[in-house]
C-alpha cells in the first residue's frame, strides 16, 4: 500500500476505509469462521476486529504492509480474549499484548493439513459412528433425521455421536 | 454421561443453526466437554463457512461510523457497494425499467384475477427470451430465524441454455453453464474446467422461471392469500396446492406477472425460500457466458471423450462393429450428428426435431458381455419380447447442479435400456412416453410396452404386511424434503424389510441379506415384485407399492411377502 493510501487510512477516511473493508473482508471472516464455527460470532467478531484494526492503525506509527494478515492477528486476539474471559483461571490479555505487526498468523496449508488429519481419523473410526458425525456435523441434519435415515432411536443417535466424538479426540491428539 | 450427551448434541445443534452456542460465552463444565466441542468445530471446519447475508458490508461500514474509526471527510461518501464482487447487485434500476417496459408492452391489459393468473404468468413468460437474476436460498428454522445458504447469479434463456455462478455459499465460485452445444462446470478452488455432454442434462436450477409457471400451471389449486413487497416489486401471494407433496408459496410480480419468490411449507422445522432479488430481460445470454473458455491455471476434465465422425460406418470402424440399425431418422426428426466415446467403444447417434430443435434423444450402442441388470428404481417394460428398463424422469450426479435442493426440480429426461444380441441400447430423450414409443418404432420397427400403472398386480402375497397410511404419508413427506432417499429404491425397501425379519432386534453392522441378492421381478412402476436369492433368508418374494404418491417421486412400502418354502 502505498504512503498516502495508508495515511488516509490513519485519518480515517471513509473511501480508504471502505475499499479496505470491501477487498479483504471475505478473507477475514472465513478465517474467523474457520475458528468458531457458527455465523453469529463470526459477524460479531469480523465486526469487532476491524473496530480496534482501524483504531490501532491509527495510534499506530508503524505502517502495516500486509493488511489480511494483520487483520487476522487482530481476530485471533480477539478470540484468545473472549477463549481466556471464559475460562475459569484465565487472565485478560489485551490488544497490545501481542504485536499484530508481527505475529505471525497461521498459514492457509496448515488449515489444509489440518483438515486432512481430521479426514484420516475420520475414516478410522467405525463406520456407525463415522456416519452419524458426517451426518450430524458436516451435513448439518438434526438428531431426529439422523436417527431417522440410520433407522436408530435418538438417544443412540447421541450415544453414538459421544463415543465417535471422544475416539476422535484421542485420534486427533496422537496424530500431531 | 447422560448429561454430556445432551450437551454435546445442544451444542452441535446451535453450530448447525449458525447461532453462537451458548458454552461460548462460559467456561466449560470440564476439560472432556472443553475437548469434545473443540473437535466438534474441527470436523465442521471441513464444511464451507455459512457467509453472511445480505447488508453485512453497510452494517459493518455504518457500525464503524458510529464507533469512530470512520471519519466523514470531504467527498468520501461513496458505498462499499462499489467494490463488491458483484456489480449485477446494483442493477436494479436498470431492471426495473426494463420489467415495468415488457409489463407494459406485453400485460398492461390483463386481469389478474385467480381465475387466469397462471395464464397470465404463461402469457407473461412467452415474451421473455432470456432472463437474468439474483437468486438467494435461505432457509427458515421455527423461530423464524432466516439463514441465507446460497445466492446464484443465474442466466437462463427460452432455449435451455443456463449460465449459473455461485456468488455466495457453500459452492461460491462454481460456475455451472450449458450453452445448447457444450455442458461445463468450472470450480474455482479446485482449478479444474469439467466438460460434459449439453444432453441429456438433467439439471434444472431452482427456482426456474418457465418451471415454475408449469408446476402452477398443473396444481391441483392455486388461491390468492395476501400481498408482499419484494425488493420494493409489489407482488401478489399465491398458495399452490402441488399434485404431490407440500403446498407451497410464489410472491407473484403485480407487474411483469412472473414469480419473483417461491417459499416452501414448513416440514421438520425447515423451510426454503427463494427469492429473484433483482431480474432483468434480454435478448440472449451474453456471448461472453456462452463460450467455454479455459482460464490460465485451470485443468480441464472432459467426462465424455468422444470422436465426432462423418458415417455410421466410420463410428462403426472406431467401435469395432456395425450397429444393425435403421439409418433413416424417425419421422419428425433428423441425425444431428454422430460420434463414438472412444473409451468405451460407445457409438452415439443424435438426433433432433425438425421442427423446433427442442425435442432430443441419443441413442448409445456398444457390446456387451455382462448379463441384463435393470436400476432398482426403474419400471420395467418391454421392446418386442425383450425385457427393458424405462426411467421417467432421469437422475444423474454427473455434472448437476449442487444447491437445488428439494427444489432442484424434476425434468423431462426418460430413458430406455435394453440388450439385444450381445448389444446393449440405451436411449435417453426428452420425449414423451408416448412419443418415445413411436420413436423407438420408427427405428427399429418394435412396440415398446410400458407397463400400465394402477393395475392389479398379478400375484398377490401370501402374507400381508399391514400399515398406516397415515405414517406412509408422513414418511413421504419426510422423503420429499430430503430424509430416507432409500424408500425410494423398492430393492433397498425390500432388503432392510427381510433384513429386520431375520434381525428383529435391529441391525447391527451389515444387512444380514445382500443387496445383490434381491433381484425385481416386476415393477410397474406402481406395484413391485422382488425375489430373494439367499438361502438363510426366511422370504422369498416381497411385495411393494407405492402407497401415497404413484410417481418417480413416491416411497415404496412392504405391503406383502411370501415366506421361503
Amino acid at each position: 500500500m502505498e504512503e498516502k493510501e495508508f495515511a488516509k487510512l490513519q485519518e480515517g477516511d471513509r473511501e480508504s476505509v471502505e475499499k479496505l473493508f470491501a477487498s479483504t473482508w471475505k478473507d477475514i471472516y472465513r478465517f474467523i469462521y474457520y475458528k468458531v464455527q457458527n455465523r453469529e460470532e463470526a459477524e460479531d467478531i469480523t465486526q469487532e476486529t476491524y473496530v480496534r484494526a482501524l483504531d490501532h492503525i491509527r495510534r499506530s506509527d508503524k505502517k502495516i504492509e500486509k493488511h489480511v494478515d494483520f487483520l487476522k492477528t487482530v481476530s485471533l486476539n480477539i478470540l484468545r480474549d473472549r477463549w481466556r474471559k471464559r475460562s475459569r483461571r484465565g487472565t485478560m490479555v489485551g490488544i497490545e499484548s501481542i504485536d499484530p505487526t508481527e505475529t505471525a498468523v497461521e498459514d492457509s496449508s496448515d488449515i489444509v493439513s489440518q483438515r486432512e488429519l481430521i479426514r484420516n481419523a475420520l475414516d478410522r473410526l467405525s463406520e456407525e459412528q463415522r456416519k452419524v458425525i458426517e451426518l450430524r456435523i458436516i451435513k448439518g441434519y438434526s438428531t431426529a433425521e439422523t436417527a431417522k435415515i440410520m433407522n436408530k432411536k435418538e438417544g443412540t443417535i447421541r450415544v453414538l455421536q459421544y463415543r465417535g466424538l471422544k475416539a476422535l479426540a484421542e485420534l486427533l491428539k496422537n496424530s500431531v | 454421561m447422560r448429561k454430556k450427551e445432551k450437551i454435546l448434541s445442544e451444542y452441535i445443534d446451535s453450530l448447525n443453526a449458525e447461532i453462537k452456542p451458548a458454552r461460548h460465552g462460559k467456561p466449560a463444565e470440564s476439560a472432556e466437554l472443553e475437548e469434545l466441542m473443540d473437535t466438534v468445530r474441527k470436523v465442521r471446519s471441513l464444511r464451507e463457512p455459512a457467509m453472511p447475508g445480505d447488508g453485512f458490508e453497510s452494517r459493518v461500514i455504518s457500525g464503524l461510523s458510529k464507533t469512530g474509526p470512520i471519519h466523514k471527510k470531504g467527498a468520501s461518501s461513496k458505498s462499499s457497494a462499489k467494490y463488491a464482487r458483484n456489480r449485477v447487485w446494483q442493477k436494479s434500476l436498470a431492471a426495473v425499467a426494463t420489467i415495468a417496459l415488457i409489463a407494459v408492452l406485453a400485460y398492461f391489459i390483463l386481469p389478474f384475477g385467480n381465475s387466469n393468473i397462471v395464464h397470465a404468468m404463461e402469457r407473461s413468460f412467452d415474451a421473455v427470451k432470456a432472463y437474468h437474476g439474483i437468486l438467494e436460498i435461505a432457509t427458515i428454522d421455527g423461530q423464524g430465524q432466516e439463514t441465507i445458504q446460497m445466492v446464484l447469479d443465474v442466466w437462463a434463456d427460452k432455449e435451455g441454455r443456463y449460465h449459473v455462478a455461485h456468488i455466495e455459499g457453500t459452492y461460491d465460485g462454481l460456475i455451472t453453464a450449458n450453452n445448447g452445444r457444450t455442458k461445463w462446470q468450472k470450480r474455482a478452488e479446485e482449478k479444474s474446467l469439467n466438460v460434459f455432454p449439453a444432453f441429456p442434462d438433467p439439471y434444472r436450477f431452482a427456482f426456474e422461471l418457465g418451471k415454475e409457471i408449469e408446476l402452477a400451471a398443473n396444481a391441483i389449486e392455486i388461491r390468492e392469500v395476501g400481498e408482499d413487497t419484494i425488493a420494493g416489486r409489489q407482488t401478489t401471494v399465491l398458495e399452490v396446492t402441488p399434485q404431490g407433496g407440500l403446498s407451497y408459496r410464489i410472491w407473484v410480480d403485480k407487474e411483469t406477472k412472473l414469480p419473483l419468490r417461491k417459499q416452501s411449507g414448513m416440514f421438520n422445522a425447515i423451510q426454503y425460500r427463494m427469492t429473484y432479488k433483482d431480474v432483468e430481460f434480454a435478448d440472449a445470454i451474453p456471448d461472453e457466458l456462452m463460450s467455454l473458455s479455459v482460464p490460465d491455471g485451470f485443468t480441464v476434465v472432459d467426462e465424455n471423450p468422444m470422436q465426432l465422425v462423418s458415417s455410421i460406418e466410420e463410428a462403426g470402424a472406431i467401435a469395432g462393429f456395425l450397429p444393425a440399425i435403421s439409418l433413416e431418422a424417425p419421422e419428425g426428426f433428423e441425425i444431428e450428428r454422430i460420434a463414438v466415446e472412444t473409451e468405451t467403444k460407445t457409438i452415439k447417434m443424435y438426433f433432433i426435431s425438425s421442427s423446433d430443435g427442442y425435442e432430443k434423444a441419443v441413442l448409445s450402442l456398444r457390446r456387451t458381455n455382462s448379463g441384463f441388470e435393470p436400476d432398482a428404481m426403474a419400471v420395467l417394460g418391454k421392446i418386442g419380447d425383450v425385457d427393458t428398463e424405462i426411467i421417467l424422469n432421469v437422475q444423474d450426479d454427473l455434472g448437476t447442479i449442487p444447491g437445488g435442493g428439494v427444489y432442484g426440480g424434476s425434468n423431462d429426461i426418460c430413458s430406455v435400456r435394453w440388450q439385444h444380441d450381445a448389444y446393449e441400447y440405451k436411449l435417453v430423450a426428452n420425449i414423451s412416453p408416448e412419443g418415445l414409443t413411436v420413436f423407438i418404432k420408427d427405428l427399429f420397427g418394435k412396440e415398446l410396452t410400458i407397463p400400465a400403472a394402477y393395475e392389479e398386480p398379478q400375484e398377490g402375497p401370501m402374507i400381508k404386511v399391514p400399515y398406516d397410511i397415515e405414517v406412509e404419508k408422513n414418511t413421504q413427506k419426510s422423503v420429499d424434503s430430503g430424509s430416507s432417499p432409500w424408500r425410494l429404491d423398492p430393492v433397498y425397501v425390500a432388503q432392510v424389510f427381510v433384513s429386520l425379519e431375520m434381525s428383529p432386534g435391529g441391525i447391527e453392522g451389515d444387512y444380514p441379506i445382500d443387496y445383490d441378492d434381491l433381484s425385481i421381478l416386476s415393477n410397474d412402476g406402481v406395484n413391485a415384485i422382488i425375489e430373494v436369492n439367499d438361502p438363510e433368508s426366511p422370504i422369498s418374494r416381497v411385495y411393494l407399492e407405492r402407497l401415497v404418491r404413484q410417481d418417480d417421486t413416491g416411497i415404496w412400502t412392504v405391503v406383502g411377502y411370501d415366506p421361503a418354502p
